[in-house]
């Protein structure tokens, strides 16, 4: 089987390219979709250390299922607060994120 | 350690996971970055698989695939991006790429050193049969029980179910026309349903 | 560790939580059914509502049981005890209060999904301050949290309420996620999910120290966004100017409320002191590390958000900044609770924010009610506003002694409290640092009080006060006046229980 550590090596690259286009990218869905990635790293950890510390406990696997609600309600928040702003502003905003310099 | 197929399957999921990963956060055109994050996410998928967690494999595919993915790609349709905006990427890029590389680093010292303390692996062991044995048969139905059990997980199911109404409630709102807010009496609001839905959600 | 079974007991401490769900289905189906003139009494549903749940907390019937043994409940999801209480009377009575000042804004107040989504806010914030497990920590922080991206958002006709809902809600997102990694770590290292099985996990085994200390910073981050600490702030001005008022109040008093509460909890439950764990002989101490955290955050945030306030002629970047260097004093309060067994630390950082949460309250009041008449968010255009309203002025001035900490408003014995509790865990330095902060901060508020008696207005049309806000204001005014003065010992003696209820680990 493999080992504990490339899942765990798989995660901290995931999440580490979802940092960068969290801090890099201009557009807003483009920052969302970086955030979507750094969630699916926290869940390759989690049910990887569910499968190799504690398989005989689901809470592993149930913490990982509530990350799945919370990212689809984010998802559907934030996409519905960026859709409200570009109806009033024809799409500059949403264009020209910066979250370094806030 | 032995190279099983296993293995073979997990460098092809993984290549294929982080390979789209960075496909995601460099491409220009978005509507693309999203057909790469849906098959980012089926990477993940594969790889929920491999441990084991077929049900959470599964929750990836209807859940993150079926329904995030396809909102964000609808999001993006509705939003029609201005192409004279040329630049992907703002003027903080490179130290982007430091901060990302720095975690990475970081991440990976701890991985490290870890292995040996947490006694389940160390840098090159290898799993052994018996190991894969020791997900119970029962896994599945304890999932479902855990969730409603009052000695387990029944709170923040409930209130998992409330955030969603109140997220979907505030989103069809924040988005929707004028028109709608400005309501008369002979037509119910759409949040008619999702009340009536509710009541019986949290009487429990 | 015992989980309690007890039915009775799991009901009563979630009992706030069930009657706010109540609250909130009520609130959307009366919206759903009332003319639309009568929709505005929703208001006043949704905030007595609120503020009667709150006033449940002191009925001794449902106080939390004295035995240990049986405060967890709902299988160690949460602790009901004295903690848990005190912060969500915070959050309730905040939520309770924004209702009411949310009355008067236009295209707000006769909303009933705006009312029921301020109180599932409100659910989530008292969810946080019970919190005992990673799982019910990270639920009640995003319930908390994602509602209130919306509620920022929730003008949509203005483009500043818009933006700063989209920019908290990116922050948020992005924070939370790094939070949820360092949670992810946690349950890694140990395999558990409740809080206190997990600290005691972390302490016997021998782990590394590099990598608990990696998990850590990482959780910091989230809080150090949710409480907007120095370098975690940077929404905070934009979203303060740019969210309705109302919500700007919520979010500067209950999220922030809830997120000490839970702070508190974390860090002691998590990491705790070797000595709290008694009859184990080698344990690991990962305490020295978060205190000295805690420390430098404070020191930076509390001297940046001063040093920034004075410069602001925005009065709600103002009370932004103002609420940032604000947080740096509570987290003065957090350092000490490390070393002091004797829970003064934990005990300042309740009774401050609790007085916090009026005080705040109190002053963005008195800000929509000033803008609704003129228009403006500017501070010179404060200008002789006690003369256009004698009682909106002396509002406003009780609101900014309590900020500055001048007797007799409460601000003066919270902080006073934080800085004993800081000299008393050989902190003294920072107790310093923290009076010197103090006196920067007498300077802005005091120029605040000197331009509403003093300089002219532009008009002398005197304000009205609608009757909400009379309640509103009333009640927050009348809380910070008792704290300063008859009601300080209750207080104390209630956060003081409170917080030894945090020093014992289940």
């Amino acid at each position: 089987m493999v080992p504990l550590w490339m899942y765990l090596v798989v995660a901290a690259a995931l999440f580490s390219t979802g940092l960068y286009g969290v801090l890099a990218r201009r557009n807003a869905i483009a920052i969302l979709m970086s955030i979507e990635l750094m969630l699916n790293a926290v869940n390759i950890n989690l049910v990887a250390f569910w499968r190799y510390q504690k398989p005989g406990d689901v809470s592993g696997q149930v913490f990982a299922a509530f990350v799945f609600v919370v990212a689809a309600a984010e998802a559907a928040v934030g996409l519905a607060l960026i859709i409200a702003i570009y109806r009033r502003r024809q799409s500059v905003i949403a264009e020209d994120m910066n979250l370094m310099k806030w | 350690m032995d190279i099983t197929i296993q293995h073979g399957v997990f460098v092809i999921f993984t290549l294929v996971t982080l390979g789209s990963a960075l496909l995601v956060v460099t491409v220009r055109n978005l509507f693309h970055a999203a057909l790469y994050l849906m098959l980012c996410l089926f990477g993940v998928a594969g790889l929920f698989a491999l441990l084991t967690a077929p049900l959470l494999a599964g929750f990836q595919v209807v859940i993150y695939i079926g329904a995030i993915a396809i909102l964000i790609i609808f999001a993006i349709m509705l939003t029609p991006q201005v192409t004279r905006v040329i630049k992907t990427t703002n003027a903080q890029w490179p130290v982007a790429i430091v901060v990302a590389v720095l975690f990475f680093v970081m991440i990976l010292s701890v991985v490290s050193p870890l292995m040996d303390e947490l006694g389940v692996d160390d840098w090159n062991a290898d799993f052994t049969q018996e190991d894969a044995d020791r997900v119970p048969d029962s896994t599945l139905t304890d999932f479902g029980e855990s969730l409603v059990s009052r000695d387990r997980f029944v709170l923040p199911f409930e209130i998992a179910s409330i955030m969603l109404m109140a997220a979907l409630i505030g989103a069809v709102l924040v988005v929707s026309p004028d028109a709608i807010l400005r309501r008369d009496e002979s037509q119910p609001p759409p949040s008619d349903t999702s009340v009536s839905a509710d009541t019986g959600a949290s009487g429990d | 560790m015992n989980f309690s079974t007890d039915v009775q007991a799991s009901v009563v401490a979630v009992l706030p939580e069930i009657l706010m769900t109540v609250l909130a289905v009520v609130v959307l189906g009366l919206d759903v059914l009332w003319p639309g003139e009568r929709r505005r009494d929703l208001g006043y549903l949704a905030g007595f509502g609120l503020l009667a749940i709150a006033g449940m907390i002191w009925l001794p019937g449902l106080a939390p049981q004295k035995e240990l043994s049986g405060q967890l409940v709902f299988g160690g999801m949460v602790r009901h005890d004295e903690l848990a209480e005190i912060f969500r009377a915070m959050v309730i009575v905040a939520g309770g209060l924004s209702c009411l000042i949310s009355m008067g804004v236009p295209r707000l107040r006769d909303r009933g999904d705006y009312y029921a989504l301020v109180i599932v806010s409100v659910i989530g914030a008292s969810l946080m301050s019970a919190a005992a497990d990673l799982i019910m920590v990270f639920i009640a922080l995003e319930t908390a949290s994602i509602t209130l991206y919306l509620l920022a958002g929730y003008l949509r006709d203005d483009d500043r309420s818009a933006e700063a809902g989209l920019k908290y809600f990116l922050f948020g997102a992005f924070a939370s996620a790094i939070m949820l990694y360092g949670l992810s770590l946690l349950y890694g290292f140990t395999g558990e999910t409740n809080l206190y099985k997990l600290g005691r996990a972390l302490a016997a085994g021998d782990l590394n120290d590099a990598p608990v200390l990696i998990a850590m910073m990482l959780i910091v981050v989230g809080f150090g966004f949710k409480i907007s600490a120095v370098p975690f702030h940077f929404w905070t001005p934009d979203v303060y100017e740019g969210a309705p008022t109302p919500i700007t109040s919520l979010l500067s008093t209950a999220s922030k409320a809830a997120s000490f509460g839970l702070l508190l909890r974390f860090l002691l439950a998590v990491f705790p002191p070797p000595d709290l764990l008694d009859a184990v002989e080698s344990v690991t101490d990962y305490s020295e590390y978060w205190v000295q955290l805690v420390v430098v955050m404070s020191v930076v945030t509390m001297s940046l958000g001063n040093l920034l306030a004075l410069v602001q002629t925005n009065i709600k970047r103002l009370l932004a900044y103002s609420s940032i260097a604000q947080a740096g004093y509570m987290l003065i309060g957090v350092a000490a609770i490390a070393t002091d067994r004797s829970a003064d630390g934990a005990a300042a950082v309740a009774f401050y924010m609790f007085m916090y949460v009026l005080t705040n309250t109190l002053a963005f009041g008195v800000v929509i009610i000033f803008s609704n008449a003129t228009g403006s968010d500017q501070i010179s255009d404060l200008g002789g506003l006690s003369r256009r309203n004698r009682w909106l002025g002396l509002a406003m001035t009780l609101a900014l002694l309590s900020l500055a900490g001048i007797p007799p408003a409460a601000g003066f014995i919270g902080k006073f409290l934080v800085f004993r509790a800081a000299v008393d865990a050989n902190l003294t330095w920072l107790a310093l640092v923290g009076v010197i902060n103090v006196i920067i901060g007498l300077y802005y508020y005091l120029v605040i009080v000197k331009v509403m008696y003093m300089n002219d207005s532009p008009d002398d049309q005197p304000i009205t006060v609608s009757t909400p806000y009379g309640w509103a204001l009333g009640i927050s005014a009348a809380g910070v006046l008792l704290l300063g003065t008859l009601l300080v010992s209750p207080l104390i003696n209630w956060a003081t229980d409170a917080a030894q209820s945090l020093y014992v680990l289940l």
